[in-house]
């Protein structure tokens, strides 16, 4: 039975991150984009570095698993609050899509914009291994709505393990959409996937934004 | 002469085309069609009620129990137990059942409704939950896909949502 | 008078009327003729004249529309004509057939609990995900055919998959039985009101089919549940719908109804383009994929391109862009609906099989392509349009 909702919860987690892979992409693509185009050309130094940033990634994903867990585990379970904390949470995620959205490409990732250095276009970084170890764990941290969800339902899991599990899972989906970019043939395509990757994160902030409106109407009026 | 054989090549591949064209009808389709009978897939639970748990006998009628149908994580409905009363026209005109859902020998749900003589009639029923891992339902008919009771061909389909709390979700 | 007649060409007719001699036209069509026969033979062997004139109907129109495409040496008028035909004729027939059954175009809950949801190939792209994952289809269909419905998901996706193997996104142009809706009413107008905003916008229109496919596929496999169907097709409102039973399920009716009369009535009026296929529809971009493996395309030979854009102005979906035109190709979303081809005075824009050198016989090509595609149109469009004939036979008065 727990293994049977340990991989169910796997699924979940994998088809979550695959959903909302496209915010991913368009959250963090403005930053991994022209991090690549400086990049000498090469399939296998795309395919190193972008290892190096994804595996960084994942090690922030890691981080902010182990603390949305410690968190969500001291909320007790029959806490009528959360069905409001869920609600509240879709329409705050579904307003950061849209303002994600409509702000590209003049917004970056918080933790890029901290990590200025690392992203210079025009301009090759030096030390380029530790500039993808950087990139990929600040972006692995950031707060971006996809992640948010994640964290939700993370932190409702019974055991630390099942939570970074779920992350790993949710990361795995995500990381699917970053495989483009692994030349620069893909990279030089990437206007319309990432207008692509924007419109969709609109989609998606309407369908965030009607399920928390739906939750909080249904709370307010049926309890 | 790469340029001959890549045409020659063009032109088989657009003779195919026309024979797959042609095949269409009478041996594409019914392969294709076996294929996807044959892959394993089932309906979504959430449809088709899942699968059956077991089967109670009545007089003239069966009462037959469904596996509790629990939704995946951001699917939109309620968990809940199907169960089915069959054939529908030789139930009697007033049905009032005590169902044991969980297989423990004690009755868990009493399903009520009344059997209207016109097939086609929207009907209603109510659920009284006999013990706290269900959710009782009063005078409901199609309300969702986890709460209704309907009339579906020669069956009565009645669907109970399971007490989340006790569900686990 | 020279200039009226040349602009009136310029939208209508290209070539003179006569490409082809009556003689060779007939022995063109004669496979289409015996494909029909041989496609409607059991309808005349059942009993029923309504269904012997659906098919003797079928048979002719089909037959008599492949003949003028081989007389004049032009595809898209004739095509559609056709393509009109059977998206009117499709919701008649369906709805008919509704109403005879269960007396309302709703689907009530109790059908689809049942499985007896005709499965339509619109909800193909959604099902993959979770069918691939959990080995579920997220419909209220049946997998096997039954009495109560014929129409089930092997069937269906079998069909479709077979079809799409040989049109691939040239589905949109014979085989859907939705889009001549648009097709029909962007044909009423003489010129288009919006011709700025399609070419100023277009670009970035026709990338939201993609974002649609993609929320759609995801969404879908996310929470299981058809979000296309249950949220955005606009076609419900002419086919089947959940019954309105809430306040939900009457916001779906509302966006069904709405993206209807503004997708498929309103905007293909305004703009003389397939708006909710172009700019909506995220079946149409799960086809385009297909366009990659499919032989058949539209090349544009550029030594006789003046880029007059008279083939960007025709096209009904905007595949055709600037640069796409000075490489001499369309974009993945062409539906090979013929009317670039038929719309340019200078023969640049040319039918073409993928490996063979461009604008070399591309007559050749376009009839391998039409043969293919005709075939499958009689087969698939004809029977539904036979069956939609014999409908209506069935309410008229005289027996």
């Amino acid at each position: 039975m727990a293994a049977l909702s340990l991989s169910a919860s796997a699924g979940e987690a994998l088809v979550l991150g695959l959903a909302t892979g496209p915010v991913c992409l368009a959250t963090c693509g403005p930053v991994v984009v022209p991090w690549l185009m400086v990049q000498p050309r090469g399939v296998r130094l795309h395919s190193r570095q972008l290892g190096l940033f994804l595996a960084a990634r994942l090690a922030g994903y890691m981080v902010f698993a182990t603390a949305v867990w410690l968190v969500g585990s001291s909320i007790p379970r029959a806490w009528t609050g959360r069905t409001w904390l869920m609600g509240g949470i879709e329409v705050l995620l579904a307003a950061a899509l849209v303002v994600y959205a409509v702000g590209w490409p003049h917004r970056r990732c918080a933790a890029a914009k901290e990590a200025g250095g690392l992203v210079r276009i025009g301009e090759a970084p030096s030390g380029r291994r530790s500039g993808a170890l950087a990139l990929g764990f600040l972006t692995g941290i950031n707060l971006c709505p996809p992640f948010l969800v994640a964290g939700v339902r993370a932190a409702q899991l019974e055991h630390l393990s099942a939570a970074l599990l779920f992350f790993v899972c949710f990361f795995a989906g995500t990381a699917v959409w970053f495989l483009p970019f692994l030349s620069m043939g893909f990279v030089q395509r990437t206007p319309a996937v990432v207008m692509v990757a924007r419109m969709v994160a609109v989609l998606l902030a309407c369908w965030y934004g009607f399920s928390g409106v739906s939750i909080l109407i249904e709370r307010t009026f049926y309890g | 002469m790469r340029a001959r054989i890549l045409s020659i090549s063009a032109y088989m591949g657009a003779g195919l085309t026309l024979l797959v064209a042609v095949c269409v009808p009478f041996v594409l389709m019914g392969v294709f069609s076996n294929v996807v009978a044959h892959a394993g897939l089932h309906i979504d639970p959430s449809y088709s009620g899942g699968t059956i748990a077991r089967t109670i006998q009545r007089n003239g009628y069966r009462i037959v129990v469904y596996q509790p149908v629990q939704p995946r994580m951001l699917e939109r409905i309620e968990p809940f137990v199907q169960i089915v009363f069959e054939p529908a026209d030789s139930l009697p005109a007033r049905v009032s059942d005590e169902v044991d859902l969980d297989g423990d020998g004690r009755p868990d749900v009493r399903v009520s409704f009344t059997v209207p003589a016109d097939a086609s009639a929207k009907m209603r029923g109510d659920v009284t939950a006999l013990n706290g891992g269900y959710v009782s339902l009063a005078n409901v008919a199609d309300e969702s896909f986890s709460r209704m009771v309907v009339r579906s061909g020669n069956q009565i389909v009645v669907r109970v949502p399971l007490n989340r709390s006790v569900a686990g979700r | 008078m020279a200039s009226q007649s040349s602009s009136l060409r310029a939208s209508t007719l290209r070539r003179p009327v006569a490409f082809r001699g009556v003689g060779r036209s007939i022995l063109l069509t004669l496979p289409i003729a015996l494909w029909s026969l041989l496609m409607f033979t059991p309808s005349f062997q059942r009993a029923g004249r309504d269904e012997h004139v659906g098919a003797l109907a079928v048979i002719v129109f089909m037959t008599s529309l492949f003949f003028l495409m081989m007389r004049t040496g032009e595809t898209y008028r004739w095509r559609r004509i056709f393509f009109v035909a059977l998206a009117f004729l499709f919701p008649f027939g369906f709805i008919a057939s509704l109403i005879a059954e269960r007396g309302t175009m709703s689907i009530p809950i109790s059908r689809m609990v049942s499985g007896d949801t005709p499965f339509c190939f619109m909800v193909t792209p959604s099902i993959i995900l979770p069918a691939a994952f959990a080995r579920t289809i997220i419909f209220p269909g049946s997998i096997l055919p039954t009495a109560s419905n014929p129409h089930s998901i092997a069937i269906m996706i079998g069909l479709w998959f077979a079809v799409t193997l040989v049109l691939g996104k040239a589905w949109c142009s014979y085989a859907c039985f939705f889009g001549g809706i648009e097709e029909g009413f962007a044909a009423i107008a003489k010129r288009s009101r919006l011709h700025r905003f399609i070419t100023r916008y277009g670009h970035i229109l026709r990338l939201v089919p993609w974002a649609i496919l993609v929320f759609v596929v995801l969404v879908s496999a996310a929470i299981f549940e058809p979000v296309y169907c249950m949220w955005l097709c606009p076609f419900k409102a002419v086919t089947e719908f959940p019954a309105v039973r809430n306040v939900e399920t009457a916001i779906q009716m509302g966006i069904f109804v709405a993206l209807f009369l503004g997708l498929v009535v309103v905007l293909p009026y305004l703009t003389k383009k397939r708006t909710q296929c172009g700019f909506f529809c995220p079946f149409g971009a799960f086809q385009s994929i297909f366009n990659k493996i499919n032989l058949f395309e539209i090349r544009f030979d550029r030594e006789k391109c003046v880029d007059c854009t008279l083939c960007q102005t025709s096209c009904p979906t905007v595949a055709l862009s600037k640069e796409s035109i000075r490489e001499g190709k369309t974009l993945l979303n062409c539906m090979k609906c013929g009317a670039c081809v038929d719309a340019c005075k200078k023969d640049a824009a040319v039918w073409h099989l993928k490996g063979t050198p461009v604008a070399v016989k591309p007559e050749r090509a376009r009839l391998l392509f039409l043969y293919g595609a005709w075939a499958l149109a009689t087969m698939f469009g004809g029977s539904i349009l036979a069956n939609s004939v014999a409908t209506m036979m069935h309410w008229l008065p005289v027996k």
